[in-house]
């Protein structure tokens, strides 16, 4: 009974994200039109550098990914900032539900969302720019990554507005894209200095991106049971790291009044 | 009778070091009982720390020390999820996504509260009809006008049937007929389900009207408890404006 209720407070958030992106033409533009200029500007660069079929893909699969990551890691972000954009974040945290609906609800929107519009950027990829398209199974474990990785994201950037309040909100925008920098968005991290490759490898995404790119290029000396096993090992150990954090800094609020100063 | 909250030298004090320094303390040492049914005020100038107490009753704030009861259960110890289903809170300056229908915002409250399928449907219907916003139902709340707002904001109080309810200036800002048509549906609310109120409001005539048992709260301190008539004869005046001016004066507990 408890996690079937868990489960309807959770699907609420996520239907209120749907109302919201629903009624908010601001949606549509953050879902198909920066993402789409950006796989076309991209993708006709590549062909003007005269780029092979394989190089084109590794460069468009940076773009397609940043996109559904960044897309996916918002609807997280925004299950909290619709609440503190309607100044309403002391009614929601006084009804008897936990942190968890509200993050895990804005990720099931953020999916539907994030598969939308990996469908539509390798469509056009591929009819555009000859995209080399993997397996299914190797799109649906490289997506379960990437929904993942968006979900860490998310977490972290709901910490940081619950430890600083509104003053931390243009993380939601700027996190993706520089951990996409970091994680080898259009290049692979075997470029960086050692200790940043260091860096790039304490991330998850990097072998995700590392796995689906395996299917046309080889950039790294893993194998993919690596990169996946990897990659997963790190995201349980960061969800669960980031999840407690999370709790934390509810607490905290609670005791700041951060939640009351956010409703005024 | 049965006490329903218990609120035992409770202490809160608002810190900031950035980017200046400042410490607010906004209760010290308060205690309080509320009995089921009963219907409390609390009052006091503005700053006092009226909305810091009843944030702290209805489980939105943590105090810094003390102790508080609800239901019987320490809420430092206990799981509080489970006494929210029991409390709701407005508040005077009611604020709710602003894309959402009247009936949306209602619906989202009630599934929060574990409210599903026909029995939340009749729920949010009783509550459109009791403060009678049939008319403005699919009208989306940005485009309501205040006293729309504040009827809104009260049926989402309800929407759970709730055993104690935190209101927290439920009137100000409206025009005295909508004012006045609020504080019959509160009273009714009150006699009707025996619901248990704690109201914090600056119009006297509301605390007369409603309060069986007001607390007088000046910087984070009670300095004075009893019925309306008691605070009269406390502080010696006929009037409840002039018996809140006088306790406003007033610096030790009277």
């Amino acid at each position: 009974m408890h996690l079937l209720n868990w489960l309807r407070q959770t699907i609420t958030f996520s239907y209120r994200s749907y109302l919201f992106a629903k009624r908010n033409l601001f949606f549509l533009f953050e879902l198909f039109f920066w993402p789409i200029i950006g796989v076309i500007s991209l993708g006709l660069m590549s062909r003007f550098l005269a780029l092979n079929q394989e190089m084109m893909s590794f460069i468009l699969t940076g773009i397609i990914t940043m996109n559904v990551l960044q897309i996916t890691q918002l609807d997280v972000s925004y299950s909290l900032f619709y609440d503190i954009w309607s100044k309403s974040v002391k009614h929601t945290f006084s009804t008897p539900i936990s942190v968890s609906n509200v993050i895990i609800g804005g990720w099931l929107f953020g999916i539907l969302r994030g598969f939308v519009i990996y469908a539509i950027l390798t469509i056009i990829s591929l009819y555009m720019f000859n995209f080399r398209i993997p397996t299914i199974t190797t799109m649906l474990i490289f997506l379960c990554g990437t929904f993942l990785s968006a979900l860490l994201v998310g977490i972290c950037v709901c910490v940081l507005i619950l430890l600083f309040g509104q003053r931390a909100e243009a993380v939601a925008w700027a996190l993706s894209p520089l951990l996409m920098l970091i994680c080898g968005v259009y290049y692979p991290v075997t470029i960086f200095p050692p200790i940043l490759q260091t860096v790039a490898y304490l991330i998850p995404l990097t072998y995700f991106l590392e796995y689906f790119r395996a299917s046309y290029i080889v950039t790294t000396n893993n194998t993919t049971g690596t990169m996946l096993q990897r990659g997963f090992t790190l995201t349980i150990i960061y969800l669960l790291l980031f999840y407690f954090c999370l709790i934390l800094v509810v607490r905290h609020a609670r005791k700041t009044g951060l939640f009351l100063r956010l409703s005024e | 009778m049965d006490s329903i909250i218990i609120a035992e030298n409770l202490y809160k004090t608002y810190r900031k070091k950035f980017p200046y320094h400042y410490e607010i303390r906004a209760l010290q040492n308060v205690s309080l009982t509320i009995n089921r049914g009963e219907f409390v005020g609390i009052l006091g100038p503005n700053g006092a720390g009226k909305t810091t107490l009843l944030s702290i009753l209805s489980l939105q704030l943590l105090p810094d020390a003390g102790k508080l009861i609800l239901f019987g259960k320490n809420t430092h110890s206990s799981d509080n999820r489970e006494l929210k289903y029991k409390i709701n809170i407005s508040s005077g300056n009611p604020n709710f996504p602003w894309c959402l229908t009247v009936r949306e915002i209602l619906i989202f409250y009630g599934k929060l509260y574990g409210l599903y399928g026909k029995k939340l449907k009749s729920r949010v219907d009783e509550c459109i009809q009791l403060f009678q916003l049939e008319e403005l139902a699919d009208r989306r709340y940005e485009n309501l006008s205040t006293g729309g707002k504040q009827r809104i904001a009260l049926a989402k109080v309800i929407i759970n049937q709730p055993e104690v309810l935190f209101l927290d200036e439920p009137t100000v800002g409206l025009d005295p007929n909508i004012a006045r048509q609020i504080r019959k549906q509160i009273c009714q609310l009150h006699q009707q389900q025996k619901t248990t109120i704690v109201l914090t409001t600056h119009y006297m005539k509301e605390v007369e009207e409603l309060c069986q048992r007001i607390y007088f709260i000046k910087n984070g301190k009670i300095i004075a408890t009893g019925t309306p008539e008691e605070i009269k004869k406390l502080t010696q005046k006929d009037d409840m404006e002039d018996a809140f001016i006088e306790l406003a004066k007033t610096d030790n507990n009277v």
